[in-house]
């Protein structure tokens, strides 16, 4: 059976995909809020356990205490330029922890973390045509 | 394997590169041509950073550096979605699964460098340095008037 560490959990998926019995689901209210829901599973597989990143899941012994249903729920952290909710609190916390903080600035010294990938990738197009619009002068 | 240069100046915006990747790929595209108002049209891919920030994020190895290429393997995929976060640029995408730019891999030039129309893409160094030796040759010679 597994056993989830709610508070470990970072709202990722990598289990939901992962898990071959599909006892994990998850839902996701675009750009608001996502769930994750754990079925009790009776099955001696530890897939999931192996992949989460958070290390949130362990195998247990079997339980009748246990709920039928674990979830989870998360609100999506709005893009700071374009306001839509595009990751968990959680996860970006894991981001500024593991990329080195010279590498979360981009040249002009924004913080790109908090901003949404599409949202990143306009910001790079409209840098890169400024630099255009420029040379076009020659 | 080399990298991919953009010549944003001679991009015209046709989108070639984005079918081309496409169709290589089984329907997942990694290029993304983006026009910023009226003014210029950019096509956005994997930098291949030196420091990539996607292989520092993700804990499964499968994304690695792989000479100046940033490799992907589809096997080693648990579709967590946080190199999709840890791109600067946006371009590493998850459907389910992560996808992004290869280079075409084991090809020597990549599909999009074949097929742009107007030679905005280029995976030879040399013209790269050529074209921007031009331009600062011309901006120099016209002293920046405009």
């Amino acid at each position: 059976m597994i056993q989830v560490d709610t508070n470990k959990c970072l709202g990722c998926f990598a289990c939901s995909n992962i898990c071959p019995n599909q006892f994990i689901t998850r839902e996701e209210e675009e750009g608001k809020r996502r769930t994750v829901r754990w079925a009790k599973c009776k099955e001696e597989c530890d897939i999931c356990v192996e992949f989460c990143p958070a290390k949130a899941l362990a195998l247990v012994p079997y339980s009748e205490r246990t709920p039928e249903m674990i979830e989870v729920s998360f609100d999506l952290v709005p893009c700071e330029v374009c306001g839509k909710g595009f990751a968990t609190e959680q996860l970006l916390k894991r981001i500024r922890e593991t990329i080195p903080a010279n590498l979360q600035k981009d040249s002009a010294g924004r913080s790109w973390v908090g901003i949404c990938p599409f949202c990143r990738r306009e910001l790079e197009a409209e840098t890169a045509s400024k630099q255009i619009v420029q040379s076009r002068r020659f | 394997m080399m990298r991919v240069y953009v010549d944003i100046n001679r991009c015209i915006g046709c989108r070639s590169c984005e079918v081309a990747c496409k169709r290589v790929h089984g329907g997942k595209g990694h290029v993304n041509v983006h026009i910023t108002e009226d003014r210029a049209s950019v096509p956005l891919f994997c930098h291949h950073c030196e420091e990539a920030a996607c292989t520092m994020a993700c804990y499964s190895g499968a994304l690695a550096k792989d000479g100046e290429r940033t490799s992907f393997s589809l096997d080693k995929c648990t579709g967590c979605g946080l190199c999709r976060l840890a791109c600067p640029f946006g371009v590493v995408w998850t459907d389910k699964l992560a996808h992004k730019c290869d280079l075409c891999a084991p090809n020597e030039t990549p599909t999009c460098v074949l097929t742009c129309p107007a030679e905005a893409l280029s995976n030879d160094y040399e013209v790269a340095l050529k074209r921007a030796r031009a331009r600062a040759g011309r901006a120099t010679i016209l002293g920046g008037k405009r």
